[in-house]
């Protein structure tokens, strides 16, 4: 039993000690979250906490733990866009001149499986669980998806590293993407843009959207991008189209590698407007979760089934 | 608010010490504590902070007006206008969608609602119900509004639970705290190991293992399935437990004594011992409010197995809106009635470990309906048991190997153990304490995956 004053001092000191000990991790904490007061402060406090702790070398004990568990890279913060600009730019012009030969199309079977990795921000993860429930001819390779991420806020989590390393590692034939719902910052990790929606932010995520397809196009990866569902309330009403446009019209210029889904208008009710429930085989299923945004398992579903459906103008799966 | 994020540590650094300065002006400290309780509350949605307001309202009103009534009839019918409060509130947010889509299957009706579930509702609920019956029952007499109103909002308790009775909490919020006698070193240990359960345990199973696995259950070995499954069960122990830990901590912090909610539930030898170790706030509230009203085990056998499985499906639907928690329930309440049919009860060592293996897979088995989201998944689950060994296992790793066996043998480390620790721990001086502390949390933050996932029982 001690005396509640020195609790207090045993608590205060400890957590103080903590968060120097922690000081990089509180740095990348403050740098992604999302914009605003809480971050500025948060900004503030570790700026000097991170000087302090380096003086100190109190930053390598969590740095060395780090290292021998394998996560040396968690604290460290990278903004760069990784694309490679120097591939050919897609033909803007119908280039067919000749009559085109009709070609089978690539044939896989539960033996031979399509790999196809899934990836993006919360979103992801629903329809990904779907694909993977399929099975059959369809082998995802992985489903990864990080909350709040996305491939505006770079800082946060750097998606297009991540991506270089997925393609070498899975070797995937597809990918499907969602990204843009965590995407409506008027920060953007490694670029100096204007705000959410004006036209050097949409010159630049444009970039970003055309630089993975081009990328991935260019090591012989199909790209399908999941579009941003039709959401509940005011809150996104403004934001998924405005990426939902760049990610159709990007992939309206790759159209012979890359797909775009359109899952506003596929969840939507007979009027355009939201659904929380739709009927699904003739029963009134929950598509949507309580948060007007995610996707239940029901609507998991019917995304998944889309994909597939995309899937097969380019392949012949066979299950 | 989650207990642990930065947002939490700042708002407790505020407010331990505020509580302590005001301890002597106990007026002043339950306004300050009721006010820090709603804070903390509407940090997750400002608007049910209304509704929290409104059951503590009207629930004193109500236990009030039965302690006042001598007519049996209306303190009955007060009793009950209580109850149906409670439960409608409850009903509404937690089983309007259920009812309703149960409703489409049934009839083909077109009913739609969207209603969101309020955090911890079912746990102020319980308290509040247990606050009016015990009033009815005689056994406590109504306190002031400011106290209810301390004792229902309590934030440490607030939205997991411990489900912590009127009779508990509120002779401690009726005289201030001793601030010459506070358990500092009990309360550390509690926080700490607390946090690593949640953060590095439970977290590690769910994002490496678990949650993968019941994903898509038929992209995975049959080892995979079986490690996921024995996963689950040491992650919702570790998740929940954790989260209790914490809570008793940061309330002996502020100088109060929660009840204990765990007791090395995976070292259960039956059933019934196995719900006297898990979650036992709940259970004794399932017992005292529903299975003896019910009529427990005095009218016969044939009801006192009735009574089992009611109050174990009640207990499972209580858990959500779904049928898979009924069969959980269900699973549980025809376990009861089996071991009360047969009188068995382990009178040898060996007995002793064969009844915590098989009472151990019985609560996995059931574990499977509770994390499934669906009856074919959990089949999914089942099935994929059998029929897929000998493929490659690789989510099968050591450090998800490692953390259930640390989930598991914990359960066997004796009661008094730690004892020595937070002694040796206590008679520290306060700086080598705080650098305890602080390595402790360093090493749980290194360790845990990144990101706060909701505890588990957040959303019961």
């Amino acid at each position: 039993m001690l005396p509640a004053y020195k609790g207090i001092a045993v608590l205060a000191l400890a957590l103080f000690l903590a968060a120097l000990l922690q000081a990089e991790g509180l740095r990348k904490q403050a740098e992604i979250q999302p914009s605003g007061f809480q971050r500025d402060v948060a900004l503030r406090v570790t700026k000097p906490l991170v000087s302090f702790s380096r003086a100190l070398h109190l930053t390598t004990p969590r740095h060395e733990l780090q290292v021998a568990i394998g996560r040396r890279d968690e604290d460290r913060i990278d903004t760069q866009v990784h694309l490679n600009l120097n591939l050919p730019p897609p033909a803007t012009t119908p280039p067919i001149v000749q009559k085109p030969k009709l070609q089978p199309k690539p044939v896989f079977t539960a033996a031979h499986p399509l790999r196809v990795w899934v990836a993006g921000d919360s979103l992801a993860q629903v329809p990904g669980d779907a694909l993977e429930r399929l099975g059959g001819a369809i082998d995802v390779v992985g489903v990864e998806s990080r909350l709040s991420t996305g491939l505006a806020r770079t800082d946060l989590y750097n998606w297009f590293t991540r991506i270089q390393q997925a393609s070498r590692q899975l070797h995937p034939d597809v990918v499907v993407f969602s990204f843009g719902a965590d995407d409506a910052h008027d920060y953007m990790g490694g670029a100096h843009v204007g705000p959410f929606g004006s036209p050097s932010w949409i010159a630049e995520y444009r970039r970003r959207i055309d630089g993975v397809t081009r990328e991935l196009n260019a090591e012989a990866i199909r790209v399908v991008w999941l579009g941003l569902p039709i959401p509940d309330g005011p809150g996104f009403r403004k934001s998924f189209p405005v990426v939902n446009t760049i990610l159709e019209r990007v992939a309206r210029a790759h159209a012979k590698d890359a797909t775009y889904v359109d899952t506003w208008h596929h969840l939507d009710d007979f009027h355009g407007r939201y659904a929380q429930y739709l009927r699904v085989h003739g029963k009134l299923t929950q598509i949507r979760a309580a948060d007007g945004v995610h996707y239940t398992q029901a609507g998991g579903d019917l995304v998944a089934a889309q994909v597939v459906t995309q899937l097969r103008t380019w392949y012949r799966l066979r299950s | 608010m989650l207990f642990p994020t930065v947002t939490f540590a700042v708002f407790f650094l505020i407010v331990l010490p505020v509580s302590w300065s005001l301890m002597r002006h106990q007026s002043a400290w339950r306004l300050f504590i009721l006010t820090a309780s709603f804070v903390f509350y509407a940090w997750w949605d400002w608007r049910f902070v209304f509704l929290l307001a409104a059951s503590i309202v009207v629930n004193q009103t109500l236990a009030v007006a039965i302690y006042r009534s001598e007519a049996v009839a209306a303190r009955k019918a007060l009793l009950a206008a209580a109850v149906a409060f409670d439960l409608g509130v409850l009903a509404y947010f937690k089983y309007t969608n259920f009812f309703l889509s149960s409703l489409d299957n049934a009839l083909g009706t077109s009913w739609i609602a969207n209603v969101t579930l309020p955090v911890g509702v079912s746990f102020f609920t319980f308290m509040a119900i247990s606050y009016v019956v015990d009033t009815y029952r005689g056994e406590l007499v109504p306190t002031t509004l400011m106290r209810f109103a301390v004792f229902q909002a309590f934030f440490p308790h607030l939205v997991a639970g411990p489900i912590v009775r009127a009779r508990e909490l509120l002779p401690q919020l009726d005289e201030p705290r001793d601030p010459r006698r506070v358990d500092t070193g009990r309360a550390f240990f509690l926080i700490v190991t607390g946090l690593f359960l949640k953060v590095v345990i439970a977290n590690h199973l769910a994002t490496h293992i678990v949650d993968d696995v019941f994903a898509a259950p038929n992209r995975h070995s049959s080892l995979e399935v079986l490690v996921a499954v024995y996963g689950y069960a040491v992650q919702i122990f570790a998740d929940f437990c954790g989260y209790t830990n914490i809570a008793i901590g940061i309330a002996l912090l502020l100088g109060f004594e929660f009840p204990q909610n765990f007791a090395s539930p995976y070292s259960a030898v039956s059933l019934q011992d196995f719900w006297r170790r898990w979650h036992m706030t709940l259970s004794r509230f399932l017992r005292d409010y529903l299975y003896i009203p019910l009529g427990g085990n005095r009218k016969g056998r044939i009801l006192t197995y009735r009574n089992l499985l009611l109050t174990m499906l009640l207990g499972g639907l209580w858990h959500g809106a779904a049928w898979t928690f009924v069969v959980w329930g269900g699973i549980h309440g025809l376990g009861l009635a089996v071991e009360r049919a047969t009188g068995w009860k382990p009178h040898t060592r060996v007995q002793a470990w064969l009844g915590r293996l098989l009472t151990f897979h019985v609560v996995c088995f059931a574990w499977i309906f509770f994390r499934a989201d669906s009856f074919s998944r959990a089949g999914d689950v089942i099935v994929r048991l059998f029929d897929a060994w000998g493929q490659g296992s690789p989510l099968v790793t050591t450090s998800v190997v490692l953390a259930i066996a640390v989930g598991v043998v914990s359960q066997y480390v004796r009661p008094g153990a730690v004892t020595p620790v937070v002694s040796s721990f206590q008679r520290l001086p306060v700086v080598a304490q705080s650098a305890c502390v602080a390595v402790g949390l360093t090493l749980i933050n290194t360790l845990g995956p990144t990101g706060v996932a909701p505890f588990i029982y957040f959303r019961f």
